[in-house]
């Protein structure tokens, strides 16, 4: 157990009032004390945007990486020393741009990280521009004249599950007792986990706020969802329509890209001492 | 004895293997040899060449003539004739449709024999060589001993089949040649060499990051520093290194300093078009001063440019890639035996400065193979910096101002610390601000980092005695040339030395600045249109060179190349 006041954040926080990224703050405080992992262990990952402040404002080792690149970043962190646990945190205008290719062959790797992604369908940061996962047709000041953002939004819950990530789920900021239960069962599991976070960004978004989230929300695991079935999970993806679902979409154990690679027993390549022995051996077997 | 050997074809005919047969039978029989690999970028087809200099003494690059060539295709017999020399010989296989050739070159049954005796294709390596042993009069028996020595390893029935083919090859050729060779070897001997340990550059910057615990690679394949990375991943399991082939040089590079900031001394290898991807990440391990090594085996841009062709065209490329000012360090071994050195090196420098340390090489560097003496990796020193007290009772601080710059390290995971670190601009603590004096104060932490580094760095060396009225100025890879063609003018009494650099940046500039003041002419040699050496020490001291010689047509430098130049500008 990990208390509130030893993740106290370092620095006060400079979200805007009503910002949906308080609920996954408090989300993630819950969920971090109470996993039974040494808060040493811990390692937030982030890009860049609002969200990706999120380190500053928990007391945790950090890195606050690129626009875009955080799943990368993470994934040296945890293969380095499988011992820490790595907790991506990143927004949608980040990762489902320029990150978006990180994200899809990540899950195909099945890396063991827990991506949180901040889904608010805006770049707020930079002042409202649409997003990667904005409605088609969200006005905002960079998209065409009347037309709005003129393509479709990604659909990370699809997205992942297509590309093979072993645990999709999607939470929501108002609803904090649901998001601390599924980004526990991220963290626990092994292996790619995504929890797709909707998020009203306040300031910028007006059509996906708070209002609209109570309204077109609900639950997969009330509903009987079969959390077995990627095909399952992958109809749920994709019926966005009215009636957003939530919770476990899809989860399945699976071996993990670490058990993979050549690394040491102990997992921790940070203390690994080569034996400079053998490294001898090979520039010998090449001395005709 | 100063031999070369051109064995061309197209690719996928094997002449590679001839190649690496060629030299190991000359290796094995005590001479010094340089081999480059010319190829086109394609699987099949097409003409290639493997190019061996054999040498009584040392040598250090490719020369332009050719005294014999082995042709497996019609383009093989043509391609490289007008650098044939006097008396030069053309050993083809009978088997090529040719037009009227001169009677001194030779027809020869290589596939016929390599079948009809070897009982395999596979085994024509051997009947070349027999072929080639033949025409110059190499001693049989010399050759036989090596061919055991070679083949040892993969058991008698090896050694027996390819001395078989060989000899059966070589007894048909005393039989029916008729032509001459400009070279007689009949009364050589074993030769004086004992540097038995054939080497590429990528793998001696493989080699020495191995012997310098490397504990994390992630790469995308990218011609031609790729066998850099394969010979890694090849020891992987053997070693304990993880690896990763990532979707991009984004990730790659993304990837390792994760790794490095968790721990794992890390590195990437890449060419100029994935460096161009990666040049986001060098900002990043920049500003969380994350110790990273990359390895730039450049090829001639911009764009895909000439993908397995040689240039040294990124210098200022990487001097400046990446938004924003921080120190780097930039080195460019000349040849295999200083590559195990630079990779060695390389690492401590990340380590102890925590700054992104950039090895060039080039295709010509990366894919020609030298014999050197062995290497004791025993002798490998690991020096990972300054580490952050285990007993602290403050709170950790990864980026305390320091006097030197350098904060002490700590790594995620470790008791009592919390590591923080951003690509904003940040605290001491790791944490974020935007406040002018903590600004400031780390622009002066990164610039505190270059003086200490400057000290470390080595000096640059001066071929050919201080004090002569032309200095050539090299750096990489163009070493092997320019200090031949010095040695060649010298000899015949033209005041000639060479200023080389391995350690590019920061410039270290005091024998520079001397060797510059000594000479009446200086002449950067450079493998790329615009001498980008010469604008670094422009940049850096003010001081000028006189001539330039450039080559950029993707191909090696060569002695015959820089004195031609030197002549045409009253050199000689």
């Amino acid at each position: 157990m990990i208390t509130k006041e030893q993740l106290e954040g370092p620095q006060k926080i400079t979200w805007c009032t009503g910002c949906g990224n308080f609920g996954i703050l408090a989300s993630l405080k819950n969920a971090v004390g109470e996993l039974g992992v040494p808060q040493n262990q811990f390692v937030i990952v982030s890009g860049i945007g609002c969200g990706s402040k999120i380190p500053h404002y928990i007391n945790l080792n950090a890195i606050h990486t690129l626009h875009g690149r955080a799943i990368a970043v993470a994934q040296g962190i945890h293969l380095a020393n499988l011992d820490l646990q790595v907790l991506v945190h990143v927004g949608d205008g980040d990762t489902l741009g320029e990150g978006l290719g990180h994200l899809m062959h990540a899950a195909r790797r099945n890396v063991n990280l827990s991506v949180f992604i901040h889904n608010n369908g805006v770049m707020g940061l930079t002042k409202g521009q649409f997003s990667p996962s904005a409605p088609r047709g969200y006005v905002s000041s960079t998209s065409p004249p009347e037309a709005g953002a003129p393509m479709n939004p990604v659909n990370v819950v699809a997205y992942a599950l297509t590309a093979g990530a072993t645990f999709v789920a999607r939470g929501f900021s108002g609803d904090q007792k649901g998001l601390v239960a599924l980004m526990r069962k991220a963290m626990k599991h092994k292996g790619f986990a995504l929890v797709d976070i909707l998020q009203p960004c306040q300031t910028w978004n007006r059509q996906l706020n708070w209002k609209f989230y109570n309204e077109h929300t609900y639950s997969l695991q009330e509903n009987g969802h079969d959390i077995n079935s990627r095909i399952a999970a992958i109809e749920k993806a994709f019926s966005n329509g009215d009636k957003i679902p939530t919770g476990v979409f899809y989860e399945e154990k699976a071996p993990t890209l670490a058990e993979s690679l050549a690394l040491p027993p102990d997992g921790r390549l940070r203390d690994h001492q080569t034996d400079i022995k053998a490294v001898q051996a090979i520039i010998d077997e090449l001395i005709l | 004895m100063d031999i070369t050997f051109n064995i061309g074809g197209e690719a996928g005919q094997g002449i590679d293997t001839i190649g690496d047969l060629l030299t190991q039978v000359f290796v094995q029989s005590g001479f010094y040899t340089f081999t480059i690999k010319d190829f086109m970028s394609r699987i099949r087809g097409g003409y290639n060449f493997s190019q061996i200099r054999v040498s009584d003494s040392p040598i250090h690059a490719p020369i332009d003539d050719i005294d014999l060539i082995v042709a497996l295709s019609h383009d093989a017999i043509v391609g490289k004739r007008n650098q044939l020399v006097d008396g030069g010989v053309i050993i083809f296989d009978d088997t090529i449709k040719t037009e009227e050739i001169d009677a001194c070159h030779y027809p020869a049954p290589l596939q016929k024999t390599a079948t009809e005796v070897g009982g395999n294709i596979r085994m024509m390596n051997a009947a070349a060589l027999g072929a080639v042993l033949a025409v110059t009069s190499f001693p049989f028996n010399l050759a036989e001993t090596a061919l055991n020595e070679i083949f040892l390893r993969k058991g008698r029935k090896v050694v027996d089949a390819n001395v078989e083919v060989a000899k059966a090859l070589y007894n048909l050729t005393k039989e029916n040649w008729i032509g001459t060779c400009a070279h007689d070897m009949s009364t050589v001997k074993m030769g004086p060499c004992k540097d038995r340990l054939i080497l590429t550059g990528n793998r001696a910057i493989a080699l020495g990051a191995m012997a310098a615990n490397l504990k994390w690679i992630s790469s995308y394949p990218m011609s031609p520093s790729t066998a850099c990375f394969q010979d890694i991943v090849s020891n992987a399991q053997r070693l304990k290194i993880g690896s990763l082939q990532t979707e991009d040089e984004i990730a790659s590079l993304a990837t390792a300093i994760g790794a490095s900031f968790a721990g794992a001394r890390s590195m990437v290898t890449t060419s100029g078009g994935g460096f161009s991807l990666m040049v986001e990440g060098l900002g990043l391990a920049a500003m969380t001063e994350t110790p990273i090594v990359i390895y730039n085996a450049q090829r001639p841009g911009p764009s895909t440019g000439l993908p397995t062709r040689t240039e040294q065209g990124d210098l200022l490329f990487m001097l400046t890639a990446s938004q924003g000012e921080f120190p780097r360090i930039m080195l460019a071994p000349k040849d295999p035996i200083e590559a195990f050195d630079v990779a060695t090196r390389a690492f401590n420098l990340a380590d102890k400065f925590q700054v992104p340390v950039m090895i060039l090489g080039d295709q010509y560097f990366s894919d020609s193979v030298k014999n050197v003496p062995r290497i004791d990796a025993g002798k490998v020193e690991i020096d990972r910096g300054k580490r952050a007290s285990t007993m602290a009772s403050e709170p950790y601080e990864r980026f305390k101002l320091t006097e030197d710059g350098v904060s002490p390290i700590a790594f995620p995971g470790d008791q009592g610390k919390f590591v923080v670190a951003s690509g904003n601009v940040h605290l001491e603590n790791g944490h974020i601000t935007e406040d002018p004096d903590i600004r400031n104060s780390m622009v002066e932490k990164f610039m505190r980092k270059i003086p200490q580094i400057l000290k470390t760095l080595n000096p640059p060396q001066v071929f050919g005695g201080r004090g002569a009225e032309t200095t050539l100025l090299t750096w990489g890879s163009t070493w092997g040339a320019a200090y031949e063609a010095v040695k060649v003018l010298a000899d015949k009494g033209v005041s000639i030395n060479l200023l080389h650099f391995c350690d590019l940046f920061p410039l270290k500039t005091h024998i520079l600045t001397e060797v510059f003041s000594e000479a009446k002419g200086v002449v950067a040699v450079e493998q790329n249109a615009t001498s980008q050496f010469a604008k670094l020490v422009l940049m850096e001291t003010g001081l000028t060179v006189d001539k330039r010689v450039n080559k950029y047509d993707g191909r090696p430098m060569t002695p015959r190349f820089i004195m031609d130049r030197l002549k045409e500008g009253g050199i000689s």
